[in-house]
């Protein structure tokens, strides 16, 4: 019952076996080309937009599989997500990169998938190390260290500010990892830098939201001096009320995701700082490291992608 | 029934209600919330009111004549793109492009307004599951126009709107209440006006009595989709950017200050006036329980409670008005 899938020959890369397909026809993939799935979260976000470009991109270059995309309603679609895994699986896939909606709920259909003979790297979002050992299987991460990068980002406001600078924090959507991550980064910052944090609140990753909550944060602790926003779009309604607040320029501001719209801010100094998680990339490094697989070899563990600090000399 | 003293008199008692709602949470904010009444704050709520009460000004039209537009949020995300694409045109002079972009905002709004209204008169489809589907289409739409990319940088005249005061009160907010007020003179001074509300109470009786009710209900859609591309473009002028994502989860809101500002849900009754107050509600609400340093999630639970307590106490004025 098992089909044989080949590698592209010039890579000269070894075959491997994997159980029958469900719906396929015998024969069907394209050329004897792998089939790779991508799951990734909300195309209606720039960064997954980006990351999908990047995928394409990737796959257009290599040649030598078959790249199945898809994406969700919206970033919470959990539903949606395991669908597509499901999907993706009676396709034929035999292998899967997955940005998870939820670090938890993804990684039983992805166990799923692993028993089927599919090999799965986990991008963007690490799955829950526990949920993992539950349903024992083991999946290398690659992706950006989202704590670190914040720390890079706040690093930036400690400086700026001083011993004692009193912060705010403008989170994003509660339960969202990457959200937890980047506040953590930041923690570590204020801690290291020796700053005050005055208020922490979510903005659920949106400017408008953000503009409301931060002139209220304002209002209430008015000697802010500095606020670290955990992504670009809230900085942009951040930096609005710090305009209409009368405060610009006594109040600084740093950031994380480098979106265009962050840019000419960078450049007037509003923004100090954000980072560029090169999400591009991303899926790119992760279809990269699923082929490795794919030939032969077991990756475990984390394998980082680089974050870039970027200031206001790099966007000049 | 039809003393339009008495009439008049329970609408005040109506009104009276949420006023007095409003009163005590301002009152508890004053008392409790350092910083509440400060000049910057106030000013500070007014403009985070704004767009949520331009909505739910609209909103007001589609609910009194027994509908409901489920697709404000979308649709307004629609507008903003497109408003703002047109306003990037770079072989218009700048005034030229921003009152383009205006123009097309308002025309994308009204566009969906009217196939709301039209679909759901037409073929007598409730409007909950038209919008629900042009919420769909718009969405769509937007992700379409702008590939899901942010819209940026856009001409510094029409950004110093955003920031405009006159008489010391925010401009924008100025504009939704010079809307609101035209909005109130339609509804209580026209013909037109007088429709919607017989239509909201009775669509059977008004065209049992030889008048066309589809006129009235498209217009009435088309206001409510006026009052969005407006409201796109006051966010756009705010907050300098344009993003397909935008704007999801409006229409609760406005559909809440509505409420919460005694328009019944079931159409036919219900006031601007109210509509105004149920948005400060929310608005205060919001402001004031991060003053009090209370945490976001405790936040989001106070602010739904108080909206179920606000319709629980206008579903007692209501019998009350009935039985008197």
């Amino acid at each position: 019952m098992d089909r044989r899938l080949f590698l592209g020959s010039c890579v000269g890369m070894g075959s491997l076996l994997l159980p029958r397909p469900l719906r396929a026809a015998p024969g069907a993939a394209g050329a004897g080309r792998p089939k790779i799935g991508l799951v990734m979260k909300s195309l209606a976000n720039e960064f997954f937009k980006d990351m999908q470009e990047g995928a394409v991109a990737y796959a257009g270059k290599r040649g030598d599989f078959d790249l199945l995309a898809v994406g969700i309603q919206s970033e919470t679609d959990i539903d949606g997500q395991i669908a597509a895994v499901e999907t993706l699986v009676a396709r034929g896939i035999s292998g899967l990169v997955i940005a998870p909606a939820d670090s938890r709920a993804l990684v039983p259909p992805v166990a799923r998938a692993m028993r089927a003979g599919i090999k799965v790297i986990n991008i963007d979002v690490a799955f829950d190390p526990q949920a993992l050992a539950r349903h024992h299987v083991d999946i290398a991460f690659v992706g950006p260290d989202n704590r670190a990068g914040a720390r890079m980002s706040g690093e930036v406001l400690a400086h700026a500010l001083g011993q004692g600078g009193k912060v705010a924090i403008v989170e994003g959507n509660p339960g969202a990892e990457n959200g937890a991550q980047r506040k953590l980064g930041f923690m570590d910052a204020i801690g290291a830098g020796g700053l005050t944090l005055l208020d922490s609140r979510t903005a659920h990753w949106e400017t408008e939201e953000a503009n409301t909550v931060f002139s209220n944060m304002l209002t209430a602790h008015p000697d802010i001096q500095g606020v670290m926003a955990a992504n670009d779009s809230m900085a942009l309604g951040v930096v609005k009320a710090i305009e209409a607040s009368g405060a610009r320029g006594r109040i600084k501001v740093v950031s994380f995701d480098n979106i265009p719209a962050i840019r000419p801010l960078l450049k007037d100094g509003e923004v100090l700082a954000t980072v560029d998680q090169f999400g591009s990339q991303l899926a790119a490094a992760g279809l990269d490291n699923v082929l490795k697989e794919l030939a032969g070899q077991n990756l475990t563990g984390w394998i980082r992608t680089p974050l870039k600090l970027v200031t206001g000399r790099d966007v000049a | 029934m039809t003393d339009p003293l008495a009439r008049r008199l329970r609408a005040v008692v109506r009104e009276a209600g949420i006023g007095v709602a409003l009163l005590l949470v301002v009152a508890f904010f004053a008392l409790f919330a350092p910083g509440f009444l400060g000049e910057t704050n106030l000013s500070n709520i007014l403009t985070q009111v704004t767009i949520n009460l331009i909505l739910a000004t609209g909103m007001t039209f589609a609910i009194l004549i027994g509908g409901i537009d489920l697709s404000v949020g979308a649709v307004m995300a629609l507008c903003a793109v497109v408003g703002g694409t047109v306003m990037q045109a770079p072989f218009l002079p700048p005034w030229a492009a921003v009152c383009a972009g205006i123009a097309a905002s308002l025309a994308v709004g009204m566009v969906a307004g009217a196939l709301n209204g039209a679909i759901s008169a037409l073929w007598g489809i409730p409007s909950f599951i038209v919008t629900l589907g042009m919420l769909n289409v718009a969405r769509g739409s937007a992700l379409e126009v702008t590939d899901a990319r942010s819209i940026y940088d856009f001409p510094d005249a029409f950004l110093a709107f955003g920031s405009a005061h006159l008489f010391g009160l925010p401009l924008m907010f100025l504009l939704a209440l010079g809307l609101l007020a035209f909005g109130w003179v339609v509804l209580t001074r026209t013909v037109f006006g007088r429709m919607i509300y017989a239509i909201g109470n009775n669509e059977e009786a008004v065209r049992l009595s030889g008048h066309r009710t589809l006129r009235v209900r498209v217009a009435a859609f088309t206001i409510t989709g006026l009052c969005v591309g407006i409201a796109a473009m006051v966010y756009v002028t705010r907050l300098s950017i344009a993003n397909p994502i935008l704007g999801v989860g409006f229409e609760l809101n406005a559909i809440a200050a509505v409420i919460i500002g005694g328009t019944s849900l079931s159409g036919g009754r219900g006031s601007l006036f109210g509509t105004l107050l149920g948005a400060i509600v929310i608005g205060v609400l919001g402001n004031g329980l991060v003053l009090m340093g209370m945490s976001d999630f405790s936040r989001q639970i106070v602010t739904g409670a108080v909206i179920i307590l606000a319709v629980v106490l206008d579903s007692y004025r209501a019998r009350l008005s009935a039985a008197g």
